[in-house]
């Protein structure tokens, strides 16, 4: 029985994941989200900015973490347009550019914003850090022109920034090393603006010491973290509708976990040839 | 034929006939959106079908991705970058502009990098990687330092208090020192250095610990997604 257990086919395993995963999804089954104290700071920096302050976001993820990324994206933009900032997008990611380019079309429809006046996107740049260090000190020679190539001094939103201490804030989606590589140490720390940022699961814990530092002021990470941010905005979507999923999920392999640690360690103690 | 084969074969074939049902009965559009959702759903399938076993379909929907990906970003580094900002620079001058000619120096490194594709020339990207690896060292070295060290320490440093803030940064303090100690290889790991550093292998734990459970539900979201997309996008059921 305990040997079993220890050889169970791992598509058994795939299966009883796909059904925690489908049945809450087909059930429509909610569960209540409460925003943690890190998603609340971010959601604080964008309340507390005043109607047209310009907020910078920066959309550093590819199609591989759309399911996380995307829903973070919305939600944010949604609540920056609803407290009438004006958005400046750019890419550090050349796959986020149609990624971007969706959510911000869908925002311009939903709250019937003018282009180059209540928003612009300024497209992908490549050069990782350089990126940002050349925006520290001139925002036009970095990016000179939008995505359709639109100048940046033509434009009423991008005429007048010149720096990135021009912009009231800077939020970072990302889902590679671009928060904690790019952005803190080659422009928060060394511009000083306002810096929140979303990130996959995956590279949240790494990012919560920047937070205790104050180089972080708010953060959103995974989709748990968009859930969160989905409910402070009063508007769930997405990533709100995958957190029962997600839960029942995570207690199919917690309960996997345990059996497998007290398989192996009950097949360890009938079989005391093995123990070394 | 063998048993994959036939179970290969009837998923192809209800693949198939879903579709056809859902175009027939006017849930998925006979248009451009519809084929694209049949194409996003049978991409998704493909990939997932290498959980059963490594296949035709996965290995085709695997080379398919890496293709799209490359050619999309190709597109990216082309159009707004190399063309936009480089050759229109001097093909689309106006009357009484300039060229920046500053622009031929990256220009002109770029181009060494590529001479690694010849024995005879490959030297000469030496001249690319000197710029790139000086001026990266000169600008990584002074920044780290300042952000994840110099920023970090004072964070970890602050006055402890009866508090659970307090509490925290104890916690904290006792973890660094800890793991310090353990990765300090100039003292044997024997006595008091020893039992710091076993202090310092528990926090390594905890923290391998919490980063393989972020992980497990970022891969679970991903999962989330594409069944997300399959039930409501392809066969609306949600």
């Amino acid at each position: 029985m305990i040997q079993k257990l220890l050889d169970i086919d791992r598509r058994i395993i795939f299966v009883l994941v796909f059904v925690a995963v489908a049945v809450p999804l087909l059930a429509g089954m909610v569960m209540p989200i409460t925003p943690t104290k890190e998603v609340q700071a971010a959601y604080d920096e964008i309340e507390k900015r005043a109607a047209g302050d310009v907020v910078l976001v920066s959309f550093s993820y590819g199609a591989s973490t759309v399911p996380e990324m995307q829903p973070m994206a919305r939600a944010i933009l949604r609540h920056a347009f609803r407290r009438e900032l004006k958005i400046v997008a750019i890419c550090l990611w050349p796959e986020a550019t149609g990624l971007a380019q969706e959510v911000l079309e869908d925002m311009a429809a939903e709250f019937e914003l003018q282009y180059g006046v209540d928003y612009t996107f300024m497209g992908y740049k490549p050069g990782n850090f350089s990126v940002i260090l050349n925006m520290g000190q001139d925002f036009h020679s970095a990016f000179p022109q939008d995505n359709w190539g639109a100048k940046a001094d033509e434009l009423e939103l991008t005429r007048p920034l010149r720096s990135l201490k021009d912009f009231d804030l800077v939020f970072d989606l990302a889902a590679g090393d671009s928060i904690e590589f790019w952005w803190i140490p080659y422009g928060q720390e060394k511009f000083g603006f306002p810096f929140a940022a979303g990130c996959t699961a995956v590279m949240a814990p790494d990012l919560y010491p920047f937070l205790d530092s104050g180089q972080l002021n708010g953060l959103l990470g995974g989709l748990a973290g968009a859930a969160e941010y989905e409910t402070l905005v009063n508007h769930p979507g997405k990533a709100s509708k995958g957190m029962s999923a997600q839960s029942f999920a995570h207690l199919i392999i917690v309960a996997f976990v345990i059996i497998g640690n007290t398989a192996y360690f009950v097949s360890r103690r009938t079989r005391p040839e093995q123990r070394s | 034929m063998t048993r994959d084969t036939y179970v290969f074969l009837a998923v192809l074939l209800l693949f198939v006939v879903t579709n056809i049902g859902l175009v027939a009965s006017g849930i998925l559009a006979a248009d451009w959106t519809g084929l694209g959702v049949i194409t996003g759903a049978g991409m998704t399938l493909a990939l997932y079908s290498f959980l059963y076993k490594d296949n035709p379909l996965f290995k085709f929907a695997e080379h398919v991705f890496v293709g799209v990906a490359a050619a999309y970003i190709f597109g990216q580094y082309w159009y707004p970058t190399i063309y936009g900002e480089l050759i229109a620079e001097w093909t689309d001058l106006e009357v009484g502009e300039t060229a920046n000619w500053w622009l031929l120096a990256p220009t002109a490194l770029g181009f060494l990098m590529l001479t690694r594709f010849s024995l005879r020339l490959a030297w000469l990207s030496r001249y690319s990687f000197a710029f790139f690896v000086g001026l990266g060292a000169g600008l990584t070295i002074p920044r780290y330092i300042s952000s994840f060290i110099l920023a970090q320490i004072e964070p970890t440093l602050q006055p402890l208090s009866l508090s659970w803030d307090g509490f925290n940064l104890l916690v904290i303090l006792v973890g660094v020192i800890g793991v310090l100690v353990y990765f300090f290889f100039s003292v044997e790991h024997t006595g008091v250095a020893g039992r710091v550093s076993k202090v310092g292998i528990w926090f390594l734990m905890v923290s391998f610990g919490a980063s393989f459970g972020y992980t497990v539900m970022a891969r679970i979201s991903l999962l989330i997604g594409r069944v997300t997309f399959l039930f409501e996008d392809w066969l609306h059921l949600m």
